[in-house]
């Protein structure tokens, strides 16, 4: 009976020293046990997933990747309840919905971080805690570039509440859709910044209806007032306002990075970068292991591959992900020449505690107006 | 051993069944729904409580008033529609002598076969104007100027839910109409009853369990319904309870969508109980007695030519139009053009970083026959079992009146249909996601999957069932068991053969119904084995919407093949409709 327990002990202790080890090798140096375990599962929220598996299984043959493309919502509820059962799911997950995640995923240890050695030096550190950010994507306001070859019809995301704009402002319903309520939420939280382009826009200084507490609410009360166009997916907004040969097209918000498939589609989606006091919000893709992971080494190669490889674009790995309105939280990695360079870009970047701290009121804010 | 089941046997034919009934249910339906409703219980979010948030805040009318509302006025229309819609369509097949008979009779089956968000794709790729933008649907290109009332909101959801479901009420009074007694009929019309008393005043009485059965069916499938309302209301912020549930569950407020939930279920079941209430008010339907005689046919005279161009035009409308919208949306490079530069790509292409994102066709989808073979097998194993339970529920309510129990038991097996899927998918995670005693968890096999979609198979089966076996005559009953058939038996022998159609129908309604579920796989299947509406639901929400109508053309397929399997079956036994 002592045997076991310190058996068990032994091997315990062993376990953790092994994960702070395996956390300390770099991709050669896990690659032998990573053929050992031969295999690694990934969650990803986004169809580009299937190239990187392609990319991986090229590089690294001998190791099957098996990937899943289920949504952020999707893959936080299932998280918790592979937890629940003791079952491991997967071994990387890769999602957005950041305020949710980083808050009450890291807090419950629903999820590992994991930072590859190579990276330390080559990722800022608000990129690196509590979880890697792989990249960073947007909500933000698009227009039709062939109806608007003059650049982008409005200025002001108060111009969205005027007359001309009623029933022509489209987006995806923030109360079914967690990214867009996380848009919404920063409109509030940046309220300061909102009511000083209120002015600019009116030339008056705002006046809060009865009831709303901040230039933030207004603006949403505001625009909901102005008739605004809910939908049920991004893929609506962007066939809505980017369909070519439209006289007069809505404008709305949806991810700048889909302008990478304006060909494909028959879409003429440009971002709106001049628009006061900003475009809409920028947020984090992230990747994070499985603490109860069977294959540890293999997860950890696999996070490493998909961070890109030393070339400037990142190699076959990133190639999904390098495309005009995706950045790389990766310092050397050169910008997509067709991108607005990030420093340049008015998009708010989320801080995910602020956002999942008045998450849930600006909801029921958003509830009472429809 | 034969003794032993003798004496099980005799166990069960006393109220045994009716417990055993009580005691199935309450492992898949009581338990998860209690479950969810002491979730409604825990703080929310915002430290308040689910149940005051819902029913007494500043949010209560745009959270459960107005949906609430919209989804009454929604699940009344719909019923209506679909039992008028269906039982036209089923007199007119079964009864008359109109052309086409067998064909019709395939036809009217097939919309529910078609998932509702394809349907209400296909409204909108006629009907939908400039409000979203992307330049409108077909009428608009010929140059007419489409009212939002006509493109979103209420009257297209209603449509288009009609359009879904009628084929469920007609499935089950085609199964009913089908058993009336050709000999009651013979005997009116040799007394000189007009063919108007005929209907009026023998066959629609007769049919009435499954004419409420219809209408059961059809008011619960659209007062949960998520699709056509989310598509279509959204636009015109038309909300219904099941968007709302469907919304508060996404942005991670999961107590108050139950309490929508529950409340749904609740409203429901008191317009339910209404219908079940003048079924149970009359003493018996039984027609299928020991004699038994073909139904006759009405001679439509010279009303044949009108009824039968307005039959076509319900199957081309609901059927024909919406298929041909399918097949070209999975040919089509562009949503916008639907009919030009039609190219198979999606289907069977290579992949090609120049094409559809460098996706390879739906046929080079390793997953897509993993997929297959998993939806087929779980569909077959989830009609079966769910149907058998339907039967000898439905045996246990008709044979065994138990007081309070058999009224329980009749409740119970029609609350999954109440349940939106994704809620009824939550609630099975939440109970049975997590080891339960000596029992490990189920979460992530398909057992789970399995168990919560026969729950939600059993109203169908249910409903089926007793629209069946209610018009069994005891006396067959009585006489075998009289000669000492024992309980076994006489269901093997008598009550098995005789509810075997409108069983066919029931296995048909399961069966399609699984393989083109949604709302509940989408939460509960594996990832190593997924399933094709899972599949075709991924593709869709990653834009590829060539690649999710290909998917969603072959569940179409394969529901078809199941369709013609079940006709062939009934007419080997010489009942065809035809």
């Amino acid at each position: 009976m002592r045997l076991t327990l310190a058996a068990t002990t032994i091997a315990l202790l062993s376990t953790t020293a092994f994960a702070q080890d395996l956390d300390s090798l770099t991709a050669a140096e896990l690659l032998a046990q990573a053929q050992e375990e031969g295999q690694v599962t990934v969650y990803a929220f986004t169809s580009r997933i299937g190239r990187v598996e392609e990319a991986f299984e090229a590089a690294y043959p001998g190791i099957d990747m098996v990937t899943f493309d289920i949504s952020s919502t999707e893959q936080i509820a299932r998280i918790r309840s592979e937890a629940q059962a003791g079952v491991a799911g997967a071994d990387v997950f890769y999602m957005s919905d950041a305020p949710v995640v980083l808050t009450d995923l890291v807090a419950d240890e629903l999820v590992a971080p994991y930072v590859p050695p190579r990276m330390a030096e080559l990722v800022d550190d608000k990129f690196k805690t509590p979880l890697l950010a792989q990249r960073l994507s947007t909500k933000v306001l698009m227009y039709n570039e062939e109806a608007h070859p003059d650049g982008a019809p409005v200025s002001n995301l108060w111009d969205l509440t005027k007359p001309e704009w009623a029933g022509k402002v489209i987006m995806v319903d923030p109360l079914q859709r967690g990214d867009y309520l996380d848009l919404m939420t920063e409109v509030v939280l940046k309220s300061d910044e909102m009511a000083t382009a209120y002015e600019a826009a009116f030339g008056s200084a705002i006046e809060l209806d009865e009831g709303i507490e901040n230039a933030g609410q207004q603006f949403i009360a505001d625009l909901f007032a102005n008739d605004l166009v809910l939908v049920g997916s991004t893929d609506d907004v962007n066939a809505a306002i980017g369909a070519l040969g439209q006289d007069n097209p809505p404008i709305g918000f949806t991810s700048y990075s889909d302008r990478r498939d304006n060909e494909d589609e028959g879409w003429a989606l440009q971002v709106a970068n001049e628009v006061a006091p900003s475009n809409g919000i920028v947020f984090p893709a992230l990747l994070a292991l499985n603490p109860n992971t069977a294959n540890p080494a293999a997860a950890r190669l696999a996070v490493d591959f998909m961070m890109g490889d030393e070339s400037e674009t990142g190699g076959p790995a990133f190639a999904p992900f390098y495309v005009a309105g995706d950045w790389a939280t990766r310092t050397d990695i050169t910008p997509h020449p067709d991108a607005i360079p990030l420093a340049d870009f008015t998009g708010w970047q989320i801080d995910p505690a602020a956002t999942a701290e008045i998450r849930a009121e600006v909801a029921d804010f958003i509830l009472t107006l429809l | 051993m034969p003794a032993t089941l003798r004496r099980l046997g005799n166990l069960i034919s006393g109220q045994g069944l009716t417990w055993v009934m009580v005691l199935v249910l309450a492992i898949l339906v009581t338990a998860p729904l209690l479950t969810i409703f002491i979730d409604t219980f825990q703080p929310t979010a915002n430290g308040g409580s689910a149940w005051m948030d819902v029913l007494a805040s500043r949010l209560t009318e745009n959270l459960f008033l107005e949906p609430t509302l919209n989804t009454l006025i929604i699940g009344v229309c719909v019923a209506s529609g679909c039992v008028l819609l269906g039982g036209f369509l089923a007199w007119l097949v079964v009864m008359t002598d109109v052309p086409g008979r067998a064909l019709i009779g395939f036809m009217a089956t097939l919309p529910f076969m078609i998932p509702s968000f394809a349907t209400s794709l296909a409204w909108g790729s006629l009907f939908r104007n400039g409000r979203v933008g992307g330049g409108g649907g077909l009428l608009e290109g010929m140059g007419f100027a489409v009212p939002d009332w006509l493109s979103w909101g209420m009257t297209p959801t209603i449509v288009v839910l009609i359009a879904h479901y009628y084929a469920l009420a007609f499935t089950v009074i085609a199964a009913a109409l089908a058993t009336v007694n050709g000999d009651l009929i013979e005997a009116a019309q040799m007394s000189g009853a007009s063919r108007r008393r005929v209907l009026f005043g023998i066959v629609l009485p007769l049919v009435s369990p499954a004419l409420i059965a219809g209408a059961s069916l059809s008011f619960a499938g659209a007062v949960s319904n998520f699709a056509a309302p989310a598509l279509l209301g959204l636009p015109v912020r038309m909300q219904t309870l099941s968007t709302r549930l469907f919304g508060m569950i996404e942005i991670g407020q999961a107590e108050r969508g139950y309490v929508l939930a529950i409340l749904l279920i609740g409203i429901s079941a008191l317009f339910l109980g209404l219908g079940n209430r003048v079924l149970n008010g009359r003493k018996s339907f039984a027609t299928i007695t020991g004699k038994g005689a073909r139904p006759r046919r009405f001679a439509l005279g010279g009303a044949r030519l009108p009824l039968t161009m307005l039959a076509w035009l319900i199957c081309l409308a609901t059927t024909i139009v919406p298929i041909i919208l399918l097949i070209a949306a999975s040919l089509a490079p562009s949503s916008l053009k639907l009919f030009s530069d039609w190219t198979l790509h999606y289907w069977i292409g290579e992949a090609s970083a120049q094409f559809a994102r460098g996706q390879a066709g739906i046929l080079r989808n390793p997953h897509l026959f993993t997929a297959l073979s998993t939806t087929l097998v779980l569909g077959l194993c989830v009609a079966l079992v769910a149907n058998i339970i339907g039967v000898l529920i439905a045996v246990a309510l008709t044979r065994q009146k138990v007081p309070v129990l058999s009224n329980l038991v009749s409740q119970l097996s029609f609350l999954p249909m109440l349940l939106p899927g994704i809620a009824f998918a939550a609630a099975y995670i939440a109970l049975y996601g997590a080891p339960i005693g000596p029992f490990p968890a189920l979460y992530g096999t398909p057992l789970l999957l399995g168990l919560a979609l026969t729950a939600a198979m059993l109203p169908f089966a249910v409903q089926t069932g007793r629209a069946t076996v209610a018009q069994i005559s005891g006396d067959i009953d009585e006489a075998a068991r009289m000669t000492g058939a024992g309980f076994f038996r006489r269901l093997g022998a008598i009550t098995a053969p005789l509810a075997a159609r409108g069983l066919a129908a029931g296995l048909l309604i399961a069966f399609v119904n699984v393989i083109g579920d949604l709302a509940i796989t989408v939460l509960l299947y594996t990832p190593s084995s997924p399933l094709l509406a899972v599949l075709s639901y991924s593709y869709a929400s990653d834009g590829f919407h060539q690649f999710a109508n290909a998917v969603t053309i072959i569940i179409l397929v394969i529901s078809m093949l199941a369709t013609g399997a079940a006709s062939l079956l009934r007419g080997r036994r010489k009942h065809s409709f035809a």
